[in-house]
């Protein structure tokens, strides 16, 4: 057998493991959006315990409709895994809507790919479980880097803080920069501030931050 | 509720499903959805696992007023529990207060009435509670858990209905660094309690109670300053507040109620006139007695340094540091290192689970030494527990520099649970060098920083935000520069015989107040002397003694001294027995919280009727700020997707280039 065939064997089958596996981020991203979607839609109609899939474990906190995007639904926690599926809500801020600095990442080449296109004044909509609606405005873009800074929490308005990777087109992850785009609330449908109130020990925080699946 | 209709789109979306097998997952809780109709806006619902019925958390709201009067501050802590529930309930809260607080007072606010809390021996104020709670009558108890960390305890909180709790404490704001600091602690830092049955200490051998959680408690805090001087300058540090005129003094609010209590609240102010040397002496008749707190601020005098230094700096790395406070300790190391003189000699520890040093011995601080401490201060990444008795065993093992004192500067938020054993550690192996400590963040253990501080006959440092490292750390070098004040003596007006609360220093630092309370068997005519050295010469000090009738609380004051120094002694190797039993006394005969006496106040009319249970929740306290568990970092938002299409289209790429000139030789 000759050499040269081994090795090219070899890169083939790397090449397609890696071109697979490029494809299956994408394909979960997708996949795990629609699932989540109907389980939302499901919810609404009031089916009890809509699950995505049988055997998922996340929480949905919100849905979120930026411009003509698709819309979204952010998970409770941005672990990796939660990060794979969907846009995820940090646990350890608040519920977007409740006063304070609520902050949701997703990835740069999936979920919020189409961030890179947020101007100042874009209307974000935000839809809680239990059908409250809450509007805000795009009121800041801007690059940060997350090895010097760190998101504040605290606040008295709501404030929604959105957070994925830059640049957008960048070729290798865990890059230092992060594209930020904040946006202030601007109305919610019979809006009272929601009261905080203590979080039950159900929901573990902090969140460790796991490896990407 | 409707059962699970299944169109075509539905199939659809099962198949899909069937396609995301491989996603990882466990279970999917019905947090919501499950009772929309009663879920009420904005409102989260604690939800045990599995899921059973959704019940409505237990809130706490706490307020806080401090009348300030000289260098006094008497504390009120208003504590509400609110049960929305439909449950009987009992409510469990742990909070912080100032290292030095002395409780003494507990009332239990029940509609219009307030029944007055009553001093007991911890156990019997626990049963009297106990009693009270299984008889359906409503009772609170305050504990203390740590020197700087409470307990209250709430029974029969009926359900749709609050209790309201209120705790006083007196406390002694020092003139420090040439600025008087109150600093009211709102939240805790987790502690760290290192395993393997180190814990010796009855400090260590308490419950660690605490509850954190991200900043979603809220405080309000007012403030009346009477400071009995005209004020050039008053400074929330941490809080935006609103200050108000009232006369010579100032009245402080937060500017919003709803400020998250994650960090401490530190009120600032200085003297218009700052004096070179500020002494007062203050006296209460209790009785029979005198006692009497007297205040000296050192001169501040520069010496001609005629000694070699060797400056050990500790470094904390522990999780507990990560996020801001690495990076002020770092900022604070940094300028550490710059001042040191040329003739001096230097080394580095970190620890977190391990302790390393930079050098295996102290290096003299010249160019080629400073750069490796340069680049190993930028390398320190916060991760990891708190052993921080390894990182001490480490600094005391290292050989001394000849000729050289040794002073060890220990940067910490000092979140550990074994304090004592700490102390006790430095007390015995300390010798002839001297232990400085630097509180970092935004809620550092002010009691082991002292308590470390006093041990290693050093002093003790704050920096509560990262703009004031350059400013606090200069107030540390001055310090470890020169003592200002060596060999203090006390004498007192003939005849009178003192007892004092704890021993008098012997190293007075610059910036550093000495506080002294006394308790004296007459009332003394005449005055009281300080003698001491100073810049090489004598140093003498002459102050009347005044007495103030309504000034009290000097004799709370003293009492909380002694007990203070009781334990101190205690955890130091003493009779454990002999000083439990004179703390009792002391702490009962001056109605003070202590770790052997409780406030306990019970209704007399049970409220709850039999045959009900009441459940029993704890009301998280808020974590510091600057930590993990305050802010939030960003997540890592980058798939391998493009990297991994990029490296898989390369190699397809050089498998065909590889594999076609094959085919082609073989068909040649």
């Amino acid at each position: 057998m000759n050499t040269r065939v081994v090795v090219a064997v070899g890169l083939g089958a790397i090449g397609v493991a890696c071109v697979t596996a490029a494809c299956w981020i994408h394909l979960k991203a997708f996949a795990a959006q629609v699932l989540i979607n109907a389980a939302w839609d499901r919810t609404q109609q009031g089916v009890v315990e809509a699950r995505p899939w049988p055997w998922a474990d996340t929480t949905p906190v919100a849905r979120m409709t930026f411009r003509d995007w698709k819309t979204l639904v952010v998970l409770e926690g941005s672990s990796g895994r939660n990060l794979a599926f969907a846009p995820s809500h940090d646990a350890a801020s608040v519920l977007p809507g409740e006063p304070g600095n609520s902050v949701i990442s997703a990835h740069r080449d999936t979920h919020f790919r189409e961030l890179e296109q947020a101007r100042i004044g874009d209307r974000i909509r935000v839809e809680w479980p239990d059908g409250q609606r809450f509007l805000f405005s795009v009121t800041d873009v801007s690059v940060v880097d997350s090895r010097a800074n760190r998101i504040a929490l605290d606040g008295d308005e709501p404030t929604l803080t959105l957070v994925t990777c830059y640049p957008f087109d960048a070729i290798s992850p865990g890059g230092p920069l992060r594209f930020v785009v904040t946006a202030h609330f601007i109305a919610g449908a019979g809006y009272t501030p929601p009261r905080r109130v203590a979080r039950a020990a159900a929901f573990p925080r902090p969140v460790p931050l796991t490896g990407f699946l | 509720m409707t059962t699970d209709p299944t169109p075509l789109r539905e199939r659809v979306i099962n198949w899909l499903a069937i396609l995301a097998i491989l996603l990882a997952g466990v279970v999917w809780p019905p947090v919501f959805g499950a009772t929309p109709g009663e879920a009420r806006a904005g409102t989260l619902y604690l939800c045990t696992m599995p899921c059973g019925a959704p019940t409505e958390a237990l809130r706490q709201t706490t307020q806080i007023h401090a009348q300030v009067t000289g260098d006094v501050a008497r504390v009120h802590v208003t504590q509400t529990f609110e049960n929305p529930s439909d449950d009987w309930v009992e409510g469990l809260y742990a909070f912080p207060l100032s290292a030095g607080a002395a409780v003494d007072e507990l009332e239990m606010l029940v509609g219009e009435r307030r029944i007055r809390g009553e001093i007991k021996r911890k156990q019997e104020a626990r049963a009297a509670y106990e009693q009270a709670k299984s008889e359906g009558r409503r009772a609170s108890l305050v504990d203390q858990e740590r020197p700087n960390m409470f307990t209250t305890s709430v029974a029969n909180i009926a359900p749709h209905s609050s209790i309201t709790v209120q705790i006083a404490y007196l406390d002694v704001i020092p003139f420090r660094d040439g600025r008087y600091s109150l600093s009211l602690p709102l939240s805790i830092t987790p502690r760290y309690t290192p395993g393997g049955g180190r814990d010796e200490g009855a400090v260590a051998a308490a419950a660690t109670p605490e509850h954190v959680e991200a900043a979603v408690q809220n405080a309000q805090i007012e403030i009346d300053l009477e400071p009995g001087f005209p004020l050039q300058q008053v400074n929330s540090v941490n809080h935006a507040v609103l200050m108000d005129m009232t006369g010579t003094g100032r009245r402080v609010n937060l500017r919003s109620p709803t400020v998250p209590a994650d960090r401490d609240f530190e009120l600032v102010w200085t003297p218009s006139v700052a004096p070179d040397t500020y002494a007062s002496a203050f006296a209460e008749r209790v009785g029979n007695d005198t006692y009497v707190l007297v205040s000296l601020m050192p001169p501040q005098m520069a010496a001609e340094r005629t000694y070699k230094r060797e400056v050990v700096f500790i470094i904390d790395t522990s999780g507990s540091m990560s996020g801001s406070s690495i990076e002020q300790a770092r900022a604070a190391l940094r300028l550490g290192v710059e001042r040191l003189q040329p003739g001096d000699t230097f080394n580095i520890i970190r620890f977190s689970n391990d302790a390393t040093s930079l050098f295996p011995t102290s290096q003299p601080a010249v160019g080629i030494n400073r750069q490796s401490a340069m680049d190993f201060i930028d390398r320190l990444v916060a991760d990891g527990g708190t052993e921080m008795r390894s990182a001490l065993e480490l600094a005391f093992s290292i050989p001394p520099t000849l000729d050289a004192l040794r002073q060890i500067v220990f940067v910490t938020d000092g979140s550990v649970g074994n304090e004592a054993e700490l102390v006790k550690l430095i007390s015995a192996r300390i010798g002839g060098a001297r232990l400085f400590t630097v509180g970092i963040g935004g809620a550092p253990n002010a009691y082991f920083m002292r308590e470390a501080a006093a041990a290693g006959r050093g002093s003790f440092t704050f920096i509560p935000q990262i703009d004031q490292v350059n400013e606090r750390m200069s107030d540390v070098f001055r310090k470890l520069e020169n003592p200002a004040l060596v060999d203090l003596q006390l004498h007192w007006p003939a005849g009178a015989v003192a007892t004092l609360a704890s021993r008098l220093p012997s190293d007075v630092y610059a910036g550093d107040p000495l506080t002294v309370v006394a308790k004296l068997s007459s009332l003394p005519q005449g005055m009281i002397t300080l003698n001491g050295r100073s810049g090489g010469g004598a140093w003498t000090r002459q102050l009347p003694l005044r007495i103030v009738n309504d000034r009290s609380g000097v004799a709370k004051l003293w009492a909380r001294e002694r007990i203070a120094a009781l334990a101190r002694q205690k955890n130091l190797g003493g009779d454990a027995t002999e000083a439990e039993n004179q703390i009792v006394t002391l702490a009962l005969e001056h109605h003070l919280v202590s770790d052997y006496t409780s406030l306990v106040a019970v209704d007399d009319t049970p409220v709850r009727p039999v045959g009900t249970d009441a459940r029993k929740e704890q009301v998280p306290v808020s974590a510091p700020r600057g930590t993990p568990w305050a802010t939030t970092g960003f997540a890592s938002t980058a798939t391998p997707a493009p990297l991994l299409l990029l490296i898989g289209l390369a190699a397809l790429g050089i498998a065909l280039v590889l594999v076609l000139p094959a085919r082609m030789r073989a068909r040649a």
